[in-house]
């Protein structure tokens, strides 16, 4: 995570610059103020040059092989092993030496201002993590120490400094990410801290085992080999993991838009909605996997359309009671076709109540308000959003501001309020790219889109308010033949 | 002589699990001999608190290892944690700078006795056992401590003494206890396999290829953290166990989620395959049961384990194409269709199927799923042998139906022979053939029907 820093466009104001600067002199300062300590008590500078040149080229050949992305943010951080192992072979000062290094040659391309933050921070992790490891008791003479020595002066000081490093480098990255992009600094180091906190932990365990077996037990720099094989796999498994998610990403995407081709009004529909579902939840602290079962639902919302009749889907003309009912089953069917796919578990009931209704006169459940899942809700309004703004038989595609003007208007009777105004302020920082209907003479031959906000009122008056009625007592034909009407504007064509 | 190794190839996995107990229990009862100080010992037994201490810390290890087992995804199971920690204990010479005293058997039994124990709480539990596996991780760390505490391979003497004269030079050491790992291994690999390949009726040479690609990544971690730990016992004691199987318990994490994403991966396949069925384009389950049939198919030809995963996806995917027909085929048998009808179903699937942009070898497959088997003979096509395969298993699913009758079967199974080496190749409609038998027992009518069958002249049922 050490890596994420530095913007390119110039500002009016230098923060960045300044931050940077600020990030380098505390680390000249700090290894000046070390380097001088411990020179003048005599201690804690690298006893063996033999030991120090080895781990600079540990962690100059263990940074440059890095991968730059497995996804999920589960890396495994090399440079960080051999720089907290360094600590206590050659101590602070030897511990700077060696990620400084490794970050000034790093031999991949990185911007100037970029690779001197990198460098400066991986000075100011080597000496606070020394020097912390020093006060805590922490001894540089792992030779003859003993066991409870070697658990007490050395386990216990380097998983302190551990901590201190891992608390240094998630302030120092949300200072820069405030400066950069202006993201709150409170929000970041505690992401930071709750994502990058185990593998801290996991990382001072494993720098532990790497002093003992490179100092005490003898086998010297071949520790190397012995530590890295099995994180090497680790890491491979990882980068295989990053891999296999991303391809499972995107095979599903695809499958599905081959289910949409049944219906080409739809094509890229799903997408579209995924896309705006991402938005939506953008300002809400929601967790990976929240966030992760959201798109997938958005995904795969209209999955449930495969099952219905080809002349339903197709078919131009007007919509009966029944043919409103059996479309209608869409929503549960998709539910119950994924049921069984357990990484889907959480997206199921934001698939089944997608057309539910705030005012409780939706389908397949009639759900009220708050009942309704907030999943089923957001995807509710990126769904008719995404209708509106497209050419539909019975009217031109809207703007985006006449879109919106309708989607207030539903705003407590169709549409959760809230949704819907996150949707504006959403469109004022993004750019809504509405979809297009490529097949031309699917318009010109008429076209139920059952997504139409208009749609989901023929539904409610036709079906859900004639069950109600029906309950009731009431005549249940008055109002379907009052929802004709409705049916007529929606309708159109030749 | 034949009627030898024809109860050799059925009986080898017993005949190893069998053999791994007599090794452990042998070694048991000359350690518990010398260790009451009864005669015939030439073995060290568990003489002193140090060495009594290191066992049962070993055990513990060990058993513990055993009940946290892993499996990578389309390769066999294994247990890290306790591989590493049985390698460890061979190859214990010193800890807390104070040699041990341990020899051959005495190391061998601590690890049969604590490999044994979990496999009998599984048993007790009624849960899946897995003899076989066991027996062979119990070999390999065997042939551990015999490389490493009996064979005379430095100036003859063992390693275990030659170490100490390398006090000064511990890499040394490190490199020996390595390769000594390394070939403990490879021998418990190339048992595995063995058995596997006669198991599983799989070509030698590619289940040992299969072996050595799926394994060699564990291997490496395996054999650096058996090292690791009896090296770092000199500085650390006994602690060194637990501690030292910390790398490995992070790629032991690495690789449940790795095999969680390769479940869910195939999970979502096979839901998006049933996307046909429930458009009425395909019978309820076609696509899950051409896809079993094919995998059984596979493993009987050779198809080795990383590519059955795509076979399984294709086969699954078959027949996603009929998403794009606007009316669906009358009971969604492809096999009835027309052939330029066919074609096209292969076509459009494999299009839908490589706009994934991941998927491309199974589209590739699809593509060509259709043609019939005498483009091979005739035109020199090359037809992958998965998309053989899947002709052959949707043509008998099409065919047989979904609750296949005995007449049924044999009917499907004649009409698939009257395109034999025109449409379906010959060698693929055997392989139904043997999945079939092995699959209903060997039903009396299937082997009737392989009797006159010249491909089947090796036996085939084997229960």
């Amino acid at each position: 995570m050490r890596n994420i820093a530095a913007a390119q466009a110039p500002r009016r104001f230098p923060v960045l610059e300044l931050f940077i600067a600020l990030t380098v002199l505390i680390a000249v300062v700090g290894i000046a103020v070390v380097g001088l300590s411990s020179a003048v008590h005599g201690f804690g500078l690298p006893s063996s040059l033999f030991a120090l040149a080895v781990l600079c080229g540990l962690g100059l050949v263990s940074h440059g092989l890095r991968e730059s992305n497995v996804g999920q943010k589960v890396g495994l951080s090399f440079l960080s092993i051999v720089q907290l192992a360094s600590i206590p072979i050659v101590g602070p000062f030897g511990a700077a030496l060696v990620g400084g290094l490794a970050q000034a040659l790093d031999p991949r391309r990185v911007a100037f201002t970029r690779r001197l933050f990198n460098t400066a921070m991986a000075v100011i992790l080597g000496w606070s993590g020394g020097a912390t490891y020093l006060l805590v008791g922490g001894t540089l003479d792992l030779q003859k120490v003993g066991i409870p020595g070697l658990l007490l002066h050395v386990a216990v000081p380097l998983l302190t400094a551990d901590v201190v490093q891992m608390v240094v480098n998630a302030a120092f990255i949300a200072g820069v990410l405030r400066a950069e992009r202006g993201l709150p600094v409170r929000v970041t180091f505690l992401g930071m801290v709750s994502t990058s906190g185990m593998s801290y932990l996991g990382y001072g365990a494993i720098g532990f085992l790497f002093a003992v077996l490179w100092v005490p037990a003898g086998v010297g720099p071949f520790s190397a080999v012995l530590i890295l094989a099995p994180l090497s796999v680790a890491r491979w498994v990882i980068v295989q993991y990053g891999d296999e998610v991303r391809s499972h990403e995107s095979a599903l995407s695809a499958l599905v838009t081959a289910a949409e081709t049944k219906d080409p009004h739809s094509v890229g529909h799903s997408a579209r909605v995924a896309m705006l579902v991402e938005w939506l939840v953008e300002p809400m602290s929601l967790s990976v996997q929240e966030v992760s079962a959201l798109r997938f639902a958005a995904m795969l919302h209209d999955v449930g359309k495969v099952g219905l009749p080809t002349r339903l889907v197709r078919r131009p003309g007007e919509m009966t009671r029944e043919d409103l009912l059996v479309l209608a089953g869409h929503s549960s069917q998709g539910a119950e076709l994924l049921r069984g796919v357990t990484f889907l578990e959480d997206s199921l009931q934001g698939i089944r109540h997608h057309h539910e209704r705030w005012d409780g006169r939706g389908y397949p459940d009639g759900l009220v308000g708050e009942d309704i899942p907030v999943i089923s809700r957001i995807i509710a309004v990126a769904d008719a959003f995404d209708s509106l703004t497209m050419d539909r038989p019975s009217r031109g595609a809207l703007d985006r501001d006449t879109a919106l003007l309708q989607m207030r208007s539903r705003s407590s009777s169709h549409f959760d309020p809230a949704i819907v105004e996150a949707l504006v302020r959403v469109l004022e920082r993004h750019t809504w790219v509405p979809g297009v209907v490529e097949d031309a003479g699917l318009i010109g031959s008429g076209y139920f889109d059952h997504d139409d906000p208009r749609a989901s009122d023929l539904y409610a008056r036709l079906v859900a308010d004639a069950d109600a009625d029906a309950d009731a007592g009431a005549n249940a034909d008055a109002d379907a033949d009052a929802g004709a009407g409705a049916g007529e504007s929606l309708r159109s064509g030749p | 002589m034949t009627r030898l190794r024809e109860l050799l190839r059925q009986r080898l996995g017993l005949i190893v699990t069998g053999g791994a107990g007599l090794l452990g229990l042998t070694c048991v009862a000359r350690t518990v001999a010398s260790t009451a100080g009864w005669p015939g010992g030439s073995v060290s037994g568990v003489r002193g608190w140090n060495e009594t201490v290191v066992l049962l810390v070993f055990f513990v290890t060990i058993a513990v290892g055993e009940l946290n087992r892993i499996t990578l995804p389309g390769s066999r199971e294994s247990a890290p944690m306790s591989v590493a920690a049985a390698y460890a204990l061979a190859m214990t010479a010193q800890v807390d700078s104070k040699t041990v005293h341990l020899d051959a058997s005495t190391t061998i039994a601590t690890t049969a006795l604590a490999m044994a124990l979990p496999t009998v709480v599984t048993m007790v539990a009624h849960r899946p056992r897995h003899y076989r596996e066991v027996a062979t991780r119990f070999l390999g760390a065997a042939t551990a401590a015999v490389l490493f505490r009996s064979l005379p391979l430095v100036d003859g003497a063992p390693l275990v003494e030659a170490q100490t004269r390398w006090e000064s030079q511990r890499w040394q050491t490190a490199v020996a206890m390595v390769a000594v790992s390394a070939l403990a291994l490879v021998a418990e690999s190339l048992v595995s396999t063995t058995v596997a390949a006669v198991d599983d009726h799989l070509p030698w040479r590619v289940a040992v290829v299969d072996e050595l690609r799926q394994m060699v990544g564990l291997s490496t971690a395996l054999a650096a953290s058996g090292a690791l730990i009896a090296l770092a016992e000199t500085a650390l004691g006994v602690i060194a166990v637990p501690v030292f199987l910390i790398p490995l318990v992070l790629t032991q994490f690495a690789v449940r989620r790795y095999a969680g994403i390769r479940e869910t991966y195939t999970q979502t396949i096979r839901t998006l395959s049933r996307l046909t069925e429930i458009g009425g384009y395909t019978p309820v389950d076609h696509p899950a049961r051409v896809a079993e049939l094919s995998i059984g198919m596979g493993r009987f030809l050779g198809v080795p384990a990383r590519e059955v995963v795509t076979l399984e996806y294709a086969a699954l995917l078959h027949d996603i194409g009929q998403l794009a027909l606007r009316v669906p085929i009358p009971g969604g048998a492809t096999m009835l269709a027309a052939p330029a009808d066919q074609d096209r179903i292969a076509e459009d699937s494999a299009q839908i199927v490589r706009r994934t942009g991941v998927l491309d070898e199974v589209a590739d497959i699809l593509e060509v799923q259709a043609r019939p088997y005498r483009h091979v003979r005739e035109l020199g096509e090359k037809i992958p042998l998965a998309a053989r395969i899947i002709k052959v298993a949707n043509a008998y699913d099409d065919l047989a139906g979904d609750e296949p009758t005995s007449a049924s079967r044999d009917a499907a199974i004649e009409r698939i022979h009257l395109g034999l080496g025109y449409e379906y190749d010959p060698a693929v409609v055997d392989a139904l053939q043997r999945v079939l038998v092995l699959r209903s027992g060997g039903v009396a009518t299937v082997k009737d029907l392989l009797r006159d069958d010249p491909l089947s002249t090796e036996p085939v049922a084997r229960s």
